[in-house]
């Protein structure tokens, strides 16, 4: 009993922590209809400060608090006026849910550059004394805890329902056209909400910080669980936040006290999952608290950039004979890295499919990757069973997870696949790190074979790398002439206006599913590609910031273009090894330059040059917009 | 003119207290062009609605070629070959004008992604063969030059007929045309005019809900008016123009003013 008492404890203690998170996201998403994933991040900044301006600084606590919490709500505020609230005006919503992404990458890599990779802890505020409480210790920490929580959502409830500010954020909720027509600023109040968020996870943050240890990308840990809570409670709904925080928290502890701490995660995310499948709406709340969204109508206006039949055709054989070639051309030393660069692309190409053509976003593409990797490899390294069977295998188990999860979700509207894939990407990072006997654990799955066929193995970079490339002009190949007909075309219309492709005749779900499935067997080919040619495969090398830096190569390579995510991936392999000391840098360049690409580069770097390309060429008639088009020679 | 491809018998529509449409019948013929008019509020677009099954009706049932449209969802009404535009043109964006058309010819491929991802011959048959219709077709309504070039770029007559066509690329059996000259100019609504008549000389019947009276008067076969829900007057375009009941609910009042 006592230890039962015990637990719960905890899990109330943790529960705060996640429903803090939790009703940050919950305050931009009930504004803007974005499920903000970089709330975890001002957590984190929040907890970091607090651990610098004390320590460092030798602030007294007072002072190094409201130190830490307003410079990170300063930056937030930065942040937010400078990305945020400019691209909510012309980014549909799934773009914005990857800039959300982008941004926490970027403060993660933000928080290395700062802080270095090493963890930090924090000195309780009062003395590291439990507290006995009828029988039961309570850390001295809980009662700040317990009573920042109480403030914070005290102060949100009277906002929200006292004052006039929380009348306009209601209205913005609701109707946000509307809200435009009564006078009010939306676009200030969208800041608002967002630097409040900001002040809300600083806060919680740093009340946390004595409880945990720090590192620079704790800000994922924060974002994984408020926005598991948020899901678990509903979406739009504050006191659901808070129920799905206490609930998870009390879950998680009660899991890891009664079963293992290495499942607790893994319980939560599989609870989650169920949740997302079967009760979209959220575990509290009754009916459907949908926002009435008017951004759900927002489409797409990307330019249209079409070179001709022989233009395509003698770039592609160019392309081709300079990779051919280029083994001979660079640093054998080099070989590795280009070696990586090619597989890591297969799993964008399936990207494209999914995002660029389909318009879907997944979010758990390296879960995928996982999965097809740690598959062939346990087969290959454990069972004796050929790489290519093992790599079949692999794609043949991603099939079948990626169809139970569209089968429910492609039904739904508005972020839920991504919501979806993304909790199937953290579910699969929690079992590749706790299922230690099949997978090697955090440590990594040692001694995989080279990749052979038959007789042939394929043991050196060079032989990978022209392996890897055969495989890409053969997908490349069959992509191209299926995104050139009819299929890649019923796709477009889909993202273009669902409702409109289905008066067509074009069955929407069976065409998304479709999609999803290329997207999963591809990334589970290039997970495979991976182990071998590495003969080691861990955890972090396949986990979630792994399906950010994916979305980000695809973005910058250009969407819906197939060969633009080679130079995406490319840029952000080959960039931090050809200049070491900027290696540090990699991870905070990274999501800046998804952001800034979401922002200001649409169509990606191949888009850029073909807009180039054509400009150039004579006789292209421009049509009012700017967008050039090249007309076919033939 | 004997078939017939739509017919709605008795159907009935109330919205709370408003009775939208009452026990309404009418018919489509195959072969012809069929316009639904009346003044606001007359239940133009509930008819319009309760025919793709955006609302089911009350009481009544809505026949295709003989097969009632009960119970089944809007994309297996549109795999029947009941085709529908919509009011404000939605065109597919980030398409060129060409794709659109050739995404509405979705349901005439019959060689699917696995035929196309191994470039086997019927598929690129195939695929050349739309794509001919598809460049006919923008010849026939004169956008041909725009044929490469983004969809959403083209001005607002253009995206109308570029939708129609992307319809009529359905190969339908039926065209349903929701406000087609909304916002259009006169020189577009006779662009428009043109592209009805060659729809239904290669034998698609059109029903089509329109305010513009040029056009409805140009183009249609038969004329259907519609008032508070109740079917007002039937008959060809001269009969309606001089049709007295006609006239006191709906053109009087334009005549009047010009």
């Amino acid at each position: 009993m006592d230890q039962f008492a015990q637990i719960i404890v905890g899990g109330v203690l943790q529960g705060g922590v996640f429903a803090i998170v939790a009703l940050g996201i919950t305050l931009v998403y009930r504004v803007t209809g974005i499920i903000n994933l970089v709330q975890g991040g001002f957590c984190i900044l929040g907890a970091l400060c607090l651990y610098s301006f004390q320590s460092d600084l030798g602030w007294p606590l007072p002072l190094a608090f409201l130190a830490a919490v307003v410079a990170t709500t300063a930056l937030g505020a930065l942040l937010g006026a400078a990305t945020f609230v400019p691209a909510l005006a012309r980014l549909p919503n799934s773009s914005m849910l990857m800039l959300t992404a982008g941004l926490l990458t970027f403060i993660n890599g933000l928080a290395l550059v700062v802080w270095g990779s090493q963890p930090y802890a924090v000195e309780a505020f009062t003395g590291e004394q439990p507290v006995n409480v009828l029988g039961i210790l309570v850390p001295s920490q809980g009662f700040w805890i317990a009573g920042i929580t109480l403030i914070i959502i005290l102060g949100i409830w009277y906002l929200m329902t006292r004052t006039t500010l929380g009348k306009a954020v209601v209205a913005c909720a609701e109707n946000p056209t509307a809200a435009r027509f009564m006078g009010i600023d939306v676009a200030r109040l969208t800041l608002f909400s967002f630097a409040l968020a900001a002040l809300i996870g600083a806060i919680g943050g740093a009340a946390v910080a004595p409880i945990l240890s720090l590192q620079f990308d704790g800000g994922s840990f924060f974002t994984n669980a408020g926005f598991i809570a948020v899901a678990l409670g509903g979406m739009s709904s504050l006191p659901g936040a808070i129920a799905g925080g206490l609930f998870l928290g009390i879950a998680e502890q009660l899991a890891a006290g009664y079963v293992s701490s290495l499942f607790a995660n893994g319980l939560a995310l599989a609870l989650l999952l169920a949740t997302l499948l079967w009760r979209p709406q959220g575990l509290f709340v009754a009916g459907r608290a949908r926002r009435h969204d008017v951004r759900d109508e927002l489409r797409v206006a990307r330019s249209v950039i079409r070179p001709g039949a022989r233009t395509v055709s003698v770039a592609a054989l160019v392309l081709f004979l300079f990779l051919a070639a280029l083994p001979y051309l660079v640093d054998p030393g080099f070989m590795s890295s280009l070696v990586i660069t090619l597989i890591l692309f297969i799993a964008v190409l399936g990207l494209d499919v999914l995002m660029g053509y389909a318009g879907q976003v997944s979010l758990g593409q390296a879960g995928f990757m996982a999965l097809g990797g740690y598959t062939a490899a346990i087969l290959a390294t454990n069972y004796g069973v050929t790489p290519l069977v093992g790599t079949l295998a692999g794609m043949g188990l991603s099939l079948i997870c990626a169809l139970l999860l569209s089968v429910v979700t492609m039904q739904l509207k508005g972020a839920y696949l991504a919501l979806a894939t993304l909790t199937f990407g953290l579910l699969i990072d929690s079992l590749t790190v706790g299922l230690t006997g099949v997978t090697g654990g955090p440590s990594g799955l040692v001694g995989i074979p080279s990749f052979a066929l038959g007789p042939f193995v394929f043991a050196t970079p060079q032989e990978m790398y022209y392996l890897v490339l055969a495989i890409i002009v053969l997908l490349l190949v069959i992509l191209t002439g299926g995104m050139r007909s009819g299929f890649g075309r019923a796709l477009q219309a889909i993202r273009a206006d669902q409702t409109a492709a289905a008066a067509l005749g074009i069955n929407v779900p069976r065409h998304k599913m479709a999609a999803f499935a290329i997207c999963a067997m591809l990334a589970s080919l290039s997970g495979s590609l991976f182990a071998f040619d590495f003969h080691f495969l861990s955890p972090e090398m396949v986990s979630t910031p792994r399906s950010f830096e994916l979305i980000a190569m695809l973005v910058i390579g250009g969407e819906a273009t197939l060969v633009g995510g080679l130079s995406g991936a490319a840029l952000i392999t080959l960039l931090p090894i050809l200049f070491q000391p900027i290696a540090l840098y990699k991870t905070m360049a990274e999501g800046a330059i998804l952001v800034l690409a979401f922002q200001y580069l649409p169509d990606g770097m191949l888009g850029g040059l073909w807009r180039l390309i054509a400009r150039s060429a004579a006789a292209t008639p421009a049509i009012a917009d700017g967008t050039v088009a090249e007309r076919p020679s033939s | 003119m004997t078939e017939t491809a739509l017919e709605a018998i008795g159907i009935s529509k109330r919205f709370g207290g408003v009775q939208a449409v009452a026990d309404l019948s009418f018919a489509v013929p195959a072969g012809s062009i069929t316009a639904l008019i009346g003044p606001n509020g007359a239940g133009k677009t509930t008819v319009f609605n309760l025919v793709t099954n955006l609302f089911l009706p009350d009481a009544g049932e809505v026949r295709f070629y003989g097969d009632s449209l009960r119970d089944r969802t809007p994309g297996e009404i549109a795999a029947l070959g009941l085709l529908r535009t919509f009011q404000t043109a939605r065109i597919f964006p980030g398409m060129t004008a060409l794709e659109n058309l050739l995404a509405g010819a979705h349901r005439q491929v019959h060689f699917g992604a696995a035929w196309q991802m191994l470039w086997l011959p019927p598929a690129l048959r195939e695929e050349a063969s739309l794509r001919r219709r598809g460049e006919a077709l923008l010849d026939l309504v004169g956008l041909s030059r725009f044929r490469d070039v983004a969809a959403t770029s083209l001005p607002m007559g253009a995206q109308k007929l570029v939708e129609v066509c992307r319809a009529v690329m359905a190969g339908p059996r039926l065209l349903l045309l929701d406000e087609p000259a909304a916002g259009l100019n006169d020189t577009e609504t006779a662009e428009l005019a043109a592209l009805l008549r060659a729809v239904r000389d290669i034998g698609i019947p059109i029903l089509v809900v329109e305010h513009n009276m040029s056009l409805v008067m140009n183009v249609a076969d038969q004329v259907i008016v519609l008032d508070l829900g109740h079917l007002l007057a039937r008959g060809t375009p001269l009969e309606i123009q001089h049709d007295r009941r006609v006239i006191d609910a709906y053109l009087g009042v334009e005549q009047e003013a010009v």
